[in-house]
Parts: structure tokens; sequence; C-alpha cells
């Protein structure tokens, strides 16, 4: 059964993360993708790391079920059929890498076109014309502020937030147009329209609950205030592993059990025993990162397993910290599917992460298409559009 | 013009962060969301409790309630029930985030809502799924944080992995997440003429947000170390400190690129060996090359930047297309140019707390414009809400069908 998108015809002109990000979960949902490239090619194709030589995890992981037409700029044919493709689209997913000027939304015959346009900075104001950069985004957006140390190096969320959270909005901005254009009454239609997203804008959309507690608080206190100031946080280790917790509803004789189990009592003598009883752990507790140190000398005789199971017994949470190693064998990863195989061209088979969304009526297909060799579908692409108005 | 989603009408039965994120989403683009609370909430518990306060009010509730009208129902209660089953007759769109089986206690799982409302696209958010060993485990955002090894990937240069310290991410990314998935469902509405219930998530969608790094690992079964502000799979990609002690975040990511960025360094007449001539130096010939000698190049180019200004650096990288940035802090964010003319950071008047300062919609569409105004406070529009069911069952053609459970 074909996925909730099945029937629209999806054009990207992207490279690297957000864009062709975009077009993947449009073509997860079914939609068909075309995915239209240079002749250098998707510039992530040649990024790191590589299997023998060849394209990138990231770009196979970013493209899969699409297919790919090699186009070049300087040849005015290329650039009519770049056009036409265009104007046979329902979604035009673009980048500023290297897209030309008669490309614009304003240059196309497209009247029912949803022409998506991502940036690094936004459509206006100085910046609008810089190009986009993960790092760059993150550091204008203050994401770099959450991590590292005051006064040291800059530390980028080392996953592509700014690029990824960019195209989950474009991806709602996108469905949101096509459902206006299809919506509107016949005799006034909406018609397609440009829609613009950006890393920069992303980024500060998504720190809002930030900058809502730095509007006007009644008090300067928590996480949202003070995680500017605080040391790197790297959990709780354990014996083996790191975990994290939280004391939660633990509270009198409770928390003298848990002291007791964890062979702490040493802890009852501590300087700061009463802000440890009270508030001294999580991501939430006001002197977790202070205190810190005097949990991980309690749990150092145990392992992970074994405290989170005397916190939760105790009414705290406490959750394995997984790196992707011990992520990719959980048996709750398992069990939801997150980790799907796409059988690529060569007969070998490619780990890579499931679409995030379950639709009862029109299912997602988890058998993936993998992603294109350079212009592979030239000619099946081209034939097809000779065929449509 | 109004909103893409004009005529969209979203039950809102969400609390916390990622059901009410969603809903915002869905209201900004022009949705009616009406977000349900029960008469009796406990102010104090309103969006978990989170710090800090505005007038007594957690800072999450007034973030994660924009764009939508405040009503009181107490789904315990069955006159109350025949309301939200009246309401939800009018509705497009069901969103609940809460663990498995809550919604069918009160009366609204799908079941119950499709015998209501047939078109419903209803749409269920979990923290850990619907199956699996950890179904019924409470999820919030920092659970998801460790578990998904979102923490994993980031830190300074040769020390332990470092948790993100702003706790929402995962949240709102599953929250967009399931904005997209109701979005979807409508769209596959118009085609197959049915409503359907949809599930997303926080594990699943918190590991797509990784999709690229999680197929890195999955390829080559290499963990990410903390390379501090330095990218994994291209290079030069990272923060580099100028003359005057600031920082700079300069991005190569293609042959092109680095060509230009090349002469940039060249034209520099920085004093470090090997800076002049980087576009021939076959040290350097590929990405590949570059990520695999990272630390070398680095260190050349560092000693490099250091000796110009970062306003020079701006200057000469923007002006040959480089990608580059550097950080700006809330103070200057909120009077920036670039923020304010995009609308990405604004001041919203709210019912209950002032002024206040947030993100704006994070999209610009050109001819059905998206909205944003300040949270409502919780029941906020119950009488007006009435009210228009009211005038709804009046001037209906047939007597509203009373309905069961």
């Amino acid at each position: 059964m074909p996925g909730p998108l099945a029937g629209y015809r999806v054009v990207e002109i992207a490279e690297g993360v957000a864009g062709p990000y975009t077009a993947m979960s449009l073509a997860d949902a079914g939609a068909d993708v075309v995915k239209i490239e240079p002749p250098q090619g998707d510039r992530s194709r040649a990024w790191s790391p590589s299997i023998d030589g060849g394209d990138s995890p990231l770009f196979q992981a970013l493209n899969r079920n699409k297919r790919s037409v090699l186009l070049d700029w300087s040849s005015d044919d290329d650039l009519g059929v770049a056009r036409r493709l265009l104007a046979q689209a329902d979604v035009a997913v673009v980048d500023k890498s290297g897209l030309p000027p008669e490309l614009g939304w304003e240059r196309l015959d497209a009247p029912g076109l949803v022409y998506c346009a991502i940036s690094g900075f936004g459509p206006k104001g100085p910046w609008a014309d810089r190009p986009a950069s993960e790092v760059g985004a993150q550091m204008a957006s203050e994401a770099t502020s959450s991590l590292g140390a005051l006064g040291e190096e800059p530390v980028r969320h080392g996953s592509d937030i700014g690029s990824v959270f960019a195209a989950n909005h474009a991806i709602q901005a996108i469905c949101a147009a096509l459902f206006a254009r299809d919506d509107s009454n016949p005799s006034n239609p909406t018609g397609g329209q440009r829609v613009e997203v950006s890393l920069f804008g992303s980024l500060i959309a998504m720190r809002s609950t930030l900058w809502v507690a730095l509007s006007n608080p009644d008090e300067w206190w928590g996480f949202h205030l003070d995680s500017y100031v605080k040391p790197p946080d790297h959990g709780y280790q354990c014996r083996d592993l790191p975990i994290y917790f939280s004391l939660a509803r633990i509270r009198g004789d409770a928390f003298d059990s848990l002291i007791d189990e964890l062979d702490m009592s040493w802890v009852r003598d501590h300087p700061e025993y009463e802000k440890l009883r009270t508030d001294g752990a999580g991501g939430a507790g006001r002197y977790a990162a202070e205190l810190a140190p005097v949990w991980e000398r309690g749990f150092a005789s145990f392992d992970s397993e074994q405290v989170i199971e005397i916190v939760e017994r105790h009414g705290g949470w406490a959750f394995p910290m997984h790196d992707y190693e011990r992520l990719s064998r959980d048996p709750q990863v398992e069990a939801v599917g997150a980790i799907i195989d796409v059988e690529q061209g060569d007969g070998t088979t490619m780990r890579q992460i499931a679409p995030p969304w379950d639709f009862e009526g029109t299912p997602v297909s988890m058998t993936m298409r993998p992603a294109p060799a350079l212009g592979e579908h030239q000619s099946e692409v081209l034939s097809e559009m000779e065929l449509l108005p | 013009m109004p909103g893409p989603l004009d005529g969209v009408r979203v039950f809102d039965l969400t609390l916390w962060m990622v059901g009410p994120w969603a809903s915002t989403q869905l209201g900004a683009l022009g949705a009616d969301v009406i977000h349900i609370e029960q008469p009796s909430v406990d102010p104090r518990t309103l969006g978990a409790g989170v710090p800090p306060t505005i007038n007594g009010t957690s800072i999450g509730y007034m973030t994660w309630n924009q764009n939508k009208r405040g009503l009181f129902l107490d789904l315990k209660s069955p006159a109350d029930r025949q309301t939200a089953y009246e309401l939800l007759q009018t509705c497009d769109v069901f969103l609940i985030n809460m663990r498995p089986g809550a919604a069918e206690r009160m009366g609204v799982g799908y079941e119950q809502v499709k015998a209501v409302n047939p078109d419903i696209i209803y749409t269920a958010i979990t923290g850990w799924g619907e199956v699996g060993p950890m179904r019924d485990k409470p999820g919030a955002d920092v659970q998801a944080q460790y578990f998904t090894g979102f923490w994993s990937v980031s830190g300074a240069e040769g020390g332990r992995p470092e948790v993100y310290r702003h706790m929402a991410q995962i949240d709102a990314t599953t929250g967009n997440v399931a904005a997209q998935a109701v979005l979807m469902g409508l769209l596959a509405r118009k085609r197959t003429g049915k409503g359907q219930r949809i599930h997303v998530g926080m594990l699943r969608a918190g590991m797509a947000l990784q999709s690229g790094r999680l197929a890195e690992y999955l390829s080559t079964a290499e963990l990410h170390q903390p390379q501090g502000s330095a990218a994994f799979a291209t290079a030069p990609d990272q923060a580099f400190q100028c003359q005057w002690g600031d920082w700079i975040g300069v991005s190569v990511t293609s042959e092109d690129e680095w060509q230009r960025f090349a002469a940039v360094m060249r034209e520099s007449e920085a004093e470090v060996d090997g800076i002049d001539h980087l576009a021939t130096d076959p040290r350097w010939g590929s990405n590949r090359d570059r990520v695999a000698r990272r630390s070398e190049l680095a260190a050349m180019l560092q000693a490099g930047f250091l000796q110009r200004p970062r306003h020079y650096w701006m200057l000469r990288l923007s002006a040959a297309g480089i990608p580059c940035g550097y950080p700006i802090s809330f103070e200057t964010l909120q009077h920036h140019a670039q923020a304010l003319e995009n609308a990405y950071l604004r001041e919203v008047e709210t019912s209950g707390w002032g002024k206040v300062w947030t993100g704006g919609a994070p999209w610009e569409l050109s001819r059905t414009p998206a909205r944003w105004f300040g949270a409502c406070l919780p029941g906020e529009h119950t009488g007006e809400i009435l009210d228009e069911l009211a005038v709804r069952r009046a001037s209906a053609d047939e007597p509203v069908a009373v309905i069961g459970d």
C-alpha cells in the first residue's frame, strides 16, 4: 500500500544534509523524488568515511528512494530540462549551493509548484546571501553555548542538528503548502508558493523554551537559565558504563534506604548532604553539577544495571547512556524497528534509520531503494518527462 | 491571507512538551488548535513545572501552548465527555501524548473517536513506542537524549562525550515529526477520503534526527569520538580562534569551496609554512585526505587565523562564498537584524504573563503566511468554544445524536 504522499512529484536540487534529508523524508512517505546533481555529484558523496572509496554512508542514508539525474548548469539544454521537470513537479527542494538564477522561484513558469528554499540564515536581513554552514549556524544561534565550557573553544553538537531541524521544518511547510494548494476554492486557487526555511531560524525556533525563560523569570534558576555556565555534563559513571538519573520522588525514608543500598552511608557526613537529599541529581537538579562526583564515588562500586534497578525501585528514574553501539543492539530499538536493512545495488545490505512515523491507513514501505549512482536514472526520467504535459 | 491550514481544527489533548509542541506548529500554520486542560489542573504542574516561572507558571507551559485556544474539559465527567464528542465531530485532527492505554480509559481511544468522527486524523505520540519492553516507561526529553546516543557525539576534543545542556531538542524534534505526520495524514485523506490512526515515538524520532551519524556508525562500527567544534565528515569544518581571541566557524564541504578557501588563505599572507599553497599540496588533495589528517591541517590553519582579526576573516571568507559564522548570545540576538527581519525571534503578548520573547515561525510561506501569538491561559476560551458548539447545535438539521461510550 502506498505511503501518505503517494502521487506527489518532487524535484530536489540540493546537497549535503538539509535539502537531501527533506526530500528523503518525502520519498520515504511515498513521493516520487528526482534528485538533480551537478557533474561532480552531490558534495556529500565525497564526505568521510568511505567504504572502498564509494559514496559516504551519510549520502547513502539521506538519498535512498530517490532517482538521480545529472544536469550541467553551463548547458542551456540542461537548464531547459530542469525548468520542465520543475514545471511538472508538485514540490521543489532547493538550496543555494550553486543554484543558477534561472531556476529561482520568480523566474519559473510553474504556478502550482511548492518551491522550498533552504538557506543558512533566512531570506531577509543582512546575512540573507551567506551560504549555509552547520557550525556557523550553531554558533550564531548560540546553540554551542549548551556544550563545552565558558572561555574554551566552542563545541558543536556532533549531529547535524541545524540541518536536520531545518529539514523537519521544511517538510512541515511543504506539506502545509500542498494542503493549501489542493484545498482551495477552484474559483480562487491558492496555487503553489515559495517557502523558505533556514538553519539559523530553525535552531532559534528549537531553543524557544530558553527565550521564554530569559524573558522575565520570577527567580533566576533552572537548567534553562544556568545551562550557560554549567560545566560539561558527562552523566554518572558507574563501574561499567555511564547512566543518567533523577531522584524524582525519592524523599525521606526512601532516600535513606537508597543511600544504604548504594553503600553510601559516608555521604551523611558530606557538608552538602542537605543539597544532595533535596535537589542533587538529574538534568534539572539545582545542585546536580557540583554534586555529580559524590554520586560517582558511590556508583563506582556498582554496575549500571544495578544502579538503575536500585534507583527505580526507590521511586526515581534512571536510564543507561547508550553510545551508538549499545543503542544499535538495544531490545527496544529492535522491537520498534528503528533500524532497517536497505539492500544496495551491489547486493550488500546497509543498515539505516527507519522513518519516524507509523501510518496505519497508508503505511510507509520499509523496503527502500538504495541511494542512486550519479545520473543513474537519466534516460528513465527524461523519457517520462517527454510523456508528461 | 489566512494560513495554509485555515479551516483545520485540532483537538489537542496533550501535556508537557512533545505533544504541545506539535500542535503549536499546527496553530502557527493556521489551524484552530483547541488545547484541553482539566478544570481542576494545579497551575504548578502546567508545563511539567519546569523552572523558571513567570507569574508562578512554568515557562514550559507558555512556550509550548502558543497559537492555541484554551478549553477546560473533564473527560471523567459524562457531561464533559459528551461535549468532547460533540467537539470532535467538528475536528480534523486528534492529538494525544500519553502512555499507551490512557486514551482508551478516558473514552478517547482511536476506536471511540473514530465512532464519532471516522474522518479524523488521530495521532498518538509516545516516548518509546507502542510495542517492546519499554512501551510503558515514561519518556521525556532527557531520557531520550541519553538513550539515543544524542549525547555521545559531542564534547571537547580528547575528552569524554557530554550532554547537550538544553533539555528540549528531542521533545521538539518529536513534536515536529508528529506535526509532519498530521500534515501527511491530511494530504493522504484528500486522496483516499479516509481518516487514519498515526503513531510517532520519541525513540525513533530521536534516532532519525541522527540519521547521518548513525549511518556512519552502522557502516563502519567505529564510534565517533568528541572533537570539539570540528565536523566528522568534512575538513576543514570547525571553529578557529582569531587575532583578538574571538572565534569564527568555517566550513569547507566541497572541492570547489576548498579551492576558494585556499585562495583566501594565500591572499591573507599569514606567515605559516605551507599556507600559501594549500590548493596544490598533495596532503590536502581531497576531502577524505583532509579529514584523515584533520589535526595536522587544523593546527596549520589555526596558526594562520590567529594572525588576522575575525572581522578580516568574515569579510574575506564571505566574499569568497565560504560558509562562516560566529557565536552570538541571546542579548545580541534579540536585537539582531538577521533574527528580527526574518521574525525568528519575537516578543508576543500573553494573557497571563506579560510580554515574552519566543522563537517565531521557522518558515516563511509567500502566499499563506504563518502566524504567531502568545500562549492561552488554561481554559481561557471555554465560554467562546462552548458558544460555538451551541450555535452549531441550534443550526443542525437533525438533532445531534447523543453518543455513548
